[in-house]
């Protein structure tokens, strides 16, 4: 079957029409094709195709994507270049109904051609990503500042990070706030279903997985603030599971670490003491609980903005205006049930309702007493 | 009334549908020690779902003769009153005639892609602009994942089992499918399938919510709808299988005389291929589900991690069969192609044992590349390189298929129609589907764009750009074989421009939106991406406009178009030397195969001949035709 | 409906291109999807025994899976094999009283091996294992319970195919419904040492 069988004097159906012999301009088709591939190509790198790259892990996938275009533009021309040339130069004109074109049946060096070329090629892109990838999960030179380690967890639909490893107490934060050009590897967790960790502007992301621990590590190479998004559908809030992501300098990274602790400490200190606490060491607590969570409950900054606390969490509503004028018990009996009266404009299920379990009593009297307090101001 | 219960048919049907539901009423309480309160409506659901089709089947007299049979009571296997329709209603009772189950699959599943092309109209609508327009975000999420649950359970992959019920035995030599009364079990399926995912509208809580892919433990945790999904897919699931295995047994034991293998249209190696597939693969998803509702409905713990379940075993499961399933929704597709681009350039299919070989190429490797849905999804980082290999692998056989289709083309006579335009277009967009196809197969790229607008553009370039471009190229291209009637010409290209344009603007720009970080499956996004979403929203209502124009055509012109000649196309292949329609049983005799389907170009070569040359012309076939129309009295 | 056998004379007989027969053909298709259903079974079951962290397999709690009754219950179904094919021997040879004795002791011997499987799931569930008290419980009892709604399924074949051979509905001819159900449940044996090797004894 495989030999070219071409019977080009053989007339088509009507016997007495020969076969229609159309000029076919090859070089022309050539040239165009070389033309259109080359203002492909420069398309491709011309458009803005990407956001920020925000870490060094983003230069290299920018560049797969970039060569990905450069070994794919050419099939597409080819593809479109062929078909539209068949279609103009072979068309059925008035006159030819009836006639059949030539009854070529194969080709098998065509076919040899089409099919080790694109193998090999493509065997060549797996090669080259290959390389690529192991590139971006790569862990950081000898060298290199020790990396850092944040534990993210997801919770429907909130993202609450701990930092570890760091000389002196670890941080829990609503905020996710990383050094420049410092190596850092998330750990991800989910108290839930699942949930996808990523950062548009660090490229790199990867499910949260009930049941195992999954991770990655970029190494931010920008400054500036992004969103964490969460990408993989986690339920009816999950296109509103957006957190704040700031990328400072060590300097700033290192001052804003202390504070924390400074902060983390007190509140856990003044918990250690059980319930003698007194008002101000209860609102102190539970601005902490407020901003950081205690690592059941996700912290409500996440999602809430209220000043006092230096939170912007654009989920839940404003609680900067919200607040104003409510009552311990009805502070309390949102947090506990907030399903029974959503804000308007707010969808009924976002927020957890499980702060009743998650939550101990003294930590619920805590953050109602802070959130109270606030309210009044 | 009694005789109308007793008879098959719509009242039994009912009456056996309700008798189902008390049934299931009764197991449960029975179940519950006879404590009628302890019968909870979520659990009767579950049972009532899965119990009414079976029921509903059996009113509708779908098992009668398998009753008769296994009972030893004396069966017609030569009662062919099953066969042929002689009015509408012909088409909603049991039809062992494969060209009414075809017609009735085709007509059904087409009525889902409306139903699934409204909800995109919805979700289009909410995305127009960022924050909240019509629905809530849970809606929305309803929205999309009916909508593709849709759109790919009822009607892709049973348009394609549809067109090929109809053609495929004509095309072999065969006066009917194998097993005809599995042929009407496998479509009756198919509407309570369809009926069991549109009820989930109506669950508390609202439809399904967690995607087509249902991953758990999302699945297991979500409101009551998701059940309609899990059941449905049990259905529809064993429809296809059912279907396959029937196609497979017709392949393989009833081709004419002289149709040896590779004097097969490539269609019918592309519905063996596929059929291959869904035998092999469906089971899969039907056990992915059936987990789920094993771990909803009675507490077992697949996916709770905390009792030592494993979340990732559902994707694996599930990819197993549902990377396949892209290939049983592209495969037919080709064979259309393969038929439509042969006669319409009025030369062979170039390289016609290459085509055949790559589609079984497809159908192994296919099962070899699942997970690269899951390179961010956790698991084992080993996997993911195999399977890069694997995916990138198997767009060789792909690119083969296309290149044949190219030099197929090449030197012929292209007569522009509406099924060539479609095919043409199909050409143009599965490339670039498949490009983008590839770039998502290289790890550190598919680590950024995988769950963003990327995914959903490049979905859409092969499942809309590619299967629904194959699907209106084929239905066009028979239309007049299976209605008797010409479609109009002016109303099929104008429908095929706007859709081709339109397809553009509503799918092109949404890679830019994935690569610039807008993420899928949301209700709401960010400011930025807002100027894309609004012209793709607006592109994508006269894309749905342009499906209007289809349907307007398809009914008018079957109602009151032109009369179709036998063989409008000048085709060899043998659907087209019977009459328009085909007469009731196919064939007066089994034609003999004597050469290749597509020998175009070569003076005097047929494909097939009948025993009596005279009946092979079409004109001869006319009184066999009007059999047809007289034998139901 | 007999006025249409008048005006027409039915479908042309189609060509028999292969020589397996068609019901033969359709049963080993069904019964490869059959394998594929169990295919997904026995993911489920490597993921929650091997791949999932701190993977383990029974005994749970102290409980260990009752390897001796179910031995000798795989012997009595497979034995219910044996019967079977005696049976279908039988009318082959026109021998009507095998064919009877032969399909009741197939169909007792199943009955048998699914009552013991109740028990034996009766027994587990009262020593505290049960599919909600651990993943491994929900395979062990998935994958047993898929099997045995298997025998459920092919016992009522099998009392169907008894009861017609005690009407004298079979001949050394025509005996196609004791065969195809026949395959079904050879089909469903060999499942079971499957499942009872990668559940009991591994």
């Amino acid at each position: 079957m495989g030999e070219e069988t071409v019977s080009e004097q053989a007339p088509a159906r009507e016997q007495a029409d020969p076969r229609r012999d159309r000029p076919v301009h090859v070089w022309t088709l050539v040239a165009i094709g070389l033309v259109a591939t080359a203002i492909g190509i420069a398309l491709g790198f011309a458009i803005d195709w990407f956001p920020v790259r925000g870490s060094t892990q983003a230069d290299d996938i920018d560049t797969v994507y970039h060569v990905l275009v450069v070994a794919s533009v050419p099939f597409f021309v080819l593809v479109t270049v062929i078909t539209l040339y068949c279609v103009w130069q072979f068309r059925e004109r008035p006159g030819e109904e009836g006639l059949d074109g030539p009854s070529i049946h194969g080709n098998t060096g065509l076919e040899i051609v089409w099919t080790t070329i694109p193998a090999i090629l493509l065997i060549g892109l797996c090669t080259y990503a290959y390389v690529t990838l192991t590139n971006v999960e790569e862990a950081p030179a000898a060298g290199a500042p020790k990396e850092l380690r944040v534990d993210v967890t997801g919770q429907q639909f909130a993202w609450t990070f701990a930092y570890r490893g760091l000389d002196g107490k670890p941080v829990k934060s609503a905020e996710l706030v990383l050094p420049k050009d410092r190596s850092v590897k998330f750990q991800i967790r989910t108290l839930d279903v699942l949930h996808d960790f990523w950062v548009p502007e660090f490229r790199m992301k990867i499910d949260a997985v009930p049941g195992i621990t999954t991770s990655y590590r970029i190494t931010p190479s920008k400054l500036g603030s992004w969103s964490v998004v969460c990408a993989e559908l986690c339920g009816v809030g999950h296109a509103l599971m957006r957190q704040k992501v700031t990328v400072v300098t060590p300097e700033r990274f290192d001052a804003w670490i202390r504070r924390k602790q400074a902060g983390g400490m007190a509140a856990t200190g003044a918990a250690g003491g059980g319930g003698a606490a007194d008002a101000t060491d209860q609102a102190a607590i539970g601005k902490t609980l407020f901003a950081e969570g205690n690592g059941e409950a996700t912290a409500c900054g996440a999602c809430h903005t209220l000043s006092d606390a230096g939170t912007s969490g654009a989920t839940g509503p404003n609680l900067d205006e919200v607040l104003k004028g409510w009552t311990p018990a009805q502070i309390a009996e949102a947090i506990e049930n907030p399903n029974k009266d959503v804000a308007k404009g707010y969808t009924e299920g976002i927020m957890p309702a499980n702060y009743g379990d998650t939550l101990t009593k003294q930590e619920l009297a805590a953050l109602v007493a802070y959130l109270e307090k606030t309210a009044a101001k | 009334m009694i005789s109308h219960l007793r008879a098959p048919g719509w009242y039994r049907a009912t009456f056996w549908t309700l008798v189902s539901l008390g049934l299931s009423w009764a197991i449960l309480w029975a179940a519950n020690g006879f404590d009628a309160d302890a019968v909870t409506g979520i659990g009767f659901a579950q049972v009532a779902l899965l119990a009414f089709p079976l029921f509903f089947l059996g009113g509708l007299g779908a098992f009668d003769y398998w009753f008769y049979w296994a009972s030893g009571r004396p069966t017609r296997p030569e009662d062919h009153s099953g066969h042929g329709a002689t009015s509408w209603q012909d088409y909603f009772r049991i039809n062992t005639d494969h060209k009414v189950i075809g017609i009735q699959y085709v007509v059904t599943s087409f009525f889902f892609m409306f139903v699934g092309g409204l909800m995109a109209m919805l979700m289009r609508a909410e995305l127009a602009a960022p924050g909240r327009q019509f629905v809530d975000p849970g809606a929305f999420n309803g929205l999309f994942s009916v909508h593709a649950s849709v759109l790919i359970f009822l009607f892709i992959i049973p348009v394609f089992a549809g067109l090929a019920n109809y053609v495929l035995p004509l095309m072999i030599g065969a006066p009917d499918m194998a097993f005809p009364r599995l042929n009407a079990v496998s479509f009756w399926l198919l509407p309570c399938a369809g009926v069991i995912m549109m009820l989930s509208f109506f669950a508390p809580g609202g439809s399904f919510a967690s995607g087509w892919t249902a991953y758990a433990p999302l699945s297991v945790t979500a409101p009551p709808g998701q059940i309609c999904f899990t059941i449905g897919v049990q259905f529809a699931g064993a429809s296809s299988i059912a279907t396959a295995l029937n196609f497979l047994v017709t392949i393989i034991t009833m081709r004419a005389p002289g149709m040896s293998f590779f004097r097969m249209p490539l269609l019918v190696w592309a519905n063996f291929s596929t059929s291959l597939l869904v035998v092999i693969a469906t089971p899969f998803v039907a056990a992915s589900q059936l987990f789920v509702l094993l771990d909803r409905a009675l507490g077992f713990n697949f996916f709770n991690a905390a009792a030592g379940g494993d979340v990732l075993m559902y994707q694996h499961v599930f990819w197993f069969y549902s990377h396949p399933a892209v290939y049983i929704m592209m495969l037919p597709g080709f064979g259309i192609i393969s038929e439509i681009l042969a006669v319409k350039s009025r030369k062979p299919v170039f390289g016609y044992r290459m085509m055949a070989f790559s589609l079984l190429a497809i159908v192994v490797l296919g099962f070899a590349v699942w997970a690269h849905h899951m390179f961010v999804s956790g698991m084992q980082s080993w996997i993911r390189v195999p399977m890069m290999v694997t995916t990138a692998v198997i767009a060789v056989p792909t690119g083969i298929k296309i290149f044949s289709w190219l030099a197929t083309m090449w030197r012929g006579v292209l007569k522009l129609d509406t099924p060539m335009l479609f095919a043409l277009g199909f050409l143009t967009m599965f490339v670039l589907g498949g490009i983008s196809g590839v770039m998502l197969a290289m790890i550190p790229f598919d680590i950024y764009v995988s769950d963003t607008y990327f995914i959903v553009a490049h979905i859409h370039y092969v499942l809309f750009g590619g299967s629904l471009f194959t699907i209106f190229a084929g239905v066009y291209y028979w239309f007049p074989k299976m209605t008797g009637r010409m479609y109009n010409e002016k109303l099929g290209k104008l429908h095929f421009w706007m859709t081709f344009v339109f397809f553009n603007i509503t799918f092109a720009p949404m890679h830019l939106l994935g690569l610039q970080g807008m993420p899928r499956r949301v209700a709401d996004y960010s400011e930025q991406f807002a100027t894309w979403n609004m012209i793709i929203s607006v592109a994508s209502f006269a894309l749905g406009l342009s499906s209007l124009i289809f349907l307007y055509n398809m009914v008018a012109s079957w109602r009151g178009g032109k009369r179709a000649p036998a063989n409008p196309w000048n085709a060899l292949t043998l659907e087209w030397q019977v009459s328009s329609p085909p007469p009731i049983f196919n064939f007066d005799h089994i034609p003999t195969v004597v050469g290749g389907p597509y020998e175009y170009g070569v003076p005097g070569a047929v494909h097939g001949v009948f025993e009596s040359p005279a009946t092979a012309s079409a004109e001869a076939r006319q009184p066999a035709g009007a059999v047809s129309s007289t034998a139901k009295e | 409906m007999e006025a249409a056998s008048v005006h027409h004379h039915g479908p042309p007989a189609a060509n028999r291109s292969s020589r397996v027969h068609p019901a033969l053909l359709g049963m080993l298709l069904f019964i490869i999807s059959e394998v594929m259903v169990f295919g997904a079974f026995f993911t489920a079951y490597f993921f929650i025994r091997v791949v999932v962290e701190n993977a383990h397999w029974f005994p749970i709690d102290g409980v260990d899976l009752p390897v001796g009754v179910a031995s000798v219950n795989t012997a009595i179904l497979l034995s219910s094999s044996l019967t079977l094919h005696w049976a279908q021997t039988s009318i082959k040879n026109g021998n009507h009283t095998g064919l009877k004795v032969g399909m009741l002791l197939t169909f007792l011997l199943g009955a048998t091996f699914l009552f013991v499987q109740v028990n034996e799931y009766i027994v587990l569930t009262g020593e505290g294992i049960t599919p909600q008290s651990s993943a491994q419980g929900s395979v062990f009892f998935a994958l047993t319970g898929l099997h045995g709604a298997h025998v459920a399924v092919g016992l009522t074949l099998l009392a169907i195919v008894t009861l017609r051979s005690f009407r004298g509905h079979y001949t050394p001819e025509e005996h196609d419904g004791v065969e195809v159900p026949g395959i079904y449940w050879h089909f469903v044996d060999i499942m079971w040492v499957v499942v009872f090797t990668t559940v009991y004894i591994l």
